[in-house]
């Protein structure tokens, strides 16, 4: 059997996962605060005994794209987006801490602020954020958190407490398999950033629609090709079978 | 099995429940005190394919830079509510109330479980009883007098009535707002009412006009908090986002026929 049949097959099965991979993030064109995730394909070249003939490609997740994405008004108090290079804090249900560049916050009854799942925004030192009762709440430019306490008179502002803001060099970031950005072990220390917030807003995706369909073409057409490859290795096996054969 | 096609399934179901979330919204634009659904999503978790630092080939030192965590698609989280304050809207009818603030009208339903609602288009019931346009209770109740000429309410939420023979008005009642400190918690019973959960956390009562409250406008509604051109963008997303995604299911089908047909 020829060999190039099982290079073929692998590289269709490859494009299959990239084409997974692509599906992935138009599934969520429209997700807030998704981040589109690289694709690329590695060379690996086969070691061993014998002649070096053969490399076969490997589908990788090399990254996740950080860029921002569009920006839409909602004019709700929590919903906040950090400006520029700039994260949030929130934990996780592993209690470690994650960075999203938007969240659609709430408060819970017992006064916790959480995102839209439930996980714990942190502020400056790194802890939940816990509000008392209010009557109205605002984020500053810089994540400070303002409240008028329940029964206070308007003009009579709190301040409570600020996010934890940062502004991790985005290579040092990864996607875990839970979906939220961490940053790689052995990366410096984050501190406290001077990062703008602007609240009343959300953050889209950053999945670039027009650059995912022509994605799926071309990977479409890729397989297509590896397809081909295998027919004609088949068709060789074919030619060499009725070479053998007895008139 | 081909993972696309399940991923893009995924990504189908979001945008038909966004658009379902839209639609109600648009259908409530005119709807007195409703409030604005928003979709919320969230990405699936990943799965390993491969796993970075894995060994490419029998060369102990040659391992995977990166590996392959692939996405499994995007999940509903639900739809929340958006609590925002509606345009108030003058009718000078009487009995038509809206609240500038945080807090909700009380109601109470057939088993005299309280109700929440903001839609202040309330009536005077047979008994004198004033009930919300659907029929139900003002909660704590407040009875007009058959020979009552005219109500007045105040922004505390205090209730007058003029009646003949009598220099002045009479207080007849005291309106009562509930607040809760996470109103996107609390749950929608349809007919423009909500009701406690835990996650909305219990009622606050006060009196209008102090505390969180906010005050009372006699002779007002508040409109819906819907912004229609911002559900019809919302619209146009959800739809192509849909389409996008049913070619990424016809993408994984194609693949699948012409490997069937040209082996």
């Amino acid at each position: 059997m020829d060999r190039m049949l099982y290079v073929a097959m692998s590289g269709a099965k490859e494009v299959m996962l990239s084409q997974a991979n692509n599906s992935n993030n138009l599934a969520n064109a429209n997700t807030d605060g998704f981040k589109k995730d690289f694709n690329i394909f590695r060379a690996q070249h086969m070691e061993g005994p014998g002649q070096h003939t053969r490399t076969y490609a490997l589908d990788e997740r090399p990254a996740t794209d950080y860029t921002p994405g569009a920006i839409k008004v909602t004019g709700r108090d929590l919903d906040l987006v950090t400006r520029g290079d700039g994260f949030m804090a929130i934990q996780t249900p592993k209690g470690d801490e994650a960075y999203i560049r938007t969240a659609s916050a709430q408060i819970l009854p017992n006064g916790d602020m959480v995102d839209v799942s439930g996980n714990p925004v942190l502020n400056e030192g790194g802890a939940p954020i816990n509000v008392p009762p209010y009557e109205s709440i605002a984020i500053g430019d810089d994540g400070t958190i303002t409240i008028v306490p329940a029964g206070a008179q308007g003009n009579q502002q709190v301040v409570l407490d600020r996010l934890r803001l940062v502004q991790p060099d985005v290579a040092n970031l990864y996607k875990g398999l839970d979906g939220f950005s961490r940053q790689r072990e052995g990366s410096p220390e984050l501190n406290q950033a001077s990062v703008a917030v602007v609240s009343g807003a959300l953050e889209t995706s950053n999945v670039n629609t027009a650059e995912a369909l022509v994605n799926m073409i071309e990977l479409s057409r890729q397989y297509e090709l590896q397809v081909k490859m295998m027919a004609t290795s088949k068709n060789h096996a074919q030619k060499s079978d009725s070479l053998l054969s007895v008139r | 099995m081909n993972h696309a096609l399940y991923i893009a399934k995924t990504g189908l179901e979001a945008q038909q429940f966004r658009l379902a979330a839209i639609s109600n919204n648009i259908a409530n634009a005119n709807t007195y005190g409703f409030k604005a659904g928003r979709a919320e999503f969230n990405d699936l978790i990943y799965q390993n394919v491969r796993q970075p630092g894995a060994q490419a080939t029998q060369d102990e030192a040659n391992t995977l830079p990166s590996g392959l965590q692939l996405g499994t698609g995007v999940k509903a989280i639900g739809v929340q509510k958006i609590h925002t304050q509606g345009n108030i809207m003058v009718t000078d009818n009487q009995l038509d109330l809206a609240v500038e603030g945080k807090g909700f009208f009380q109601t109470l339903d057939q088993d005299g479980n309280l109700m929440y609602t903001r839609d202040g288009s309330f009536e005077v019931n047979q008994n004198g009883d004033i009930v919300t346009s659907s029929g139900y209770l003002l909660e704590p109740n407040i009875n007009v007098p058959q020979d009552a000429t005219e109500i007045s309410i105040t922004s505390d939420g205090a209730v007058f009535v003029s009646q003949p023979g009598n220099v002045g008005q009479n207080q007849i009642g005291q309106i009562e707002l509930a607040t809760f400190i996470n109103p996107a918690g609390l749950e929608s019973l349809g007919k423009n009412f909500y009701a406690e959960t835990t996650a909305s956390g219990a009622p606050n009562i006060n009196n209008p006009d102090t505390a969180e409250a906010g005050s009372v406008l006699q002779g007002a509604l508040e409109s819906s908090n819907v912004n229609t051109v911002e559900e019809l963008i919302g619209m146009i997303e959800a739809q192509r986002t849909y389409e996008m995604n049913s070619k990424a299911i016809s993408a994984a089908n194609g693949m699948m026929q012409y490997l069937n047909n040209n082996t």
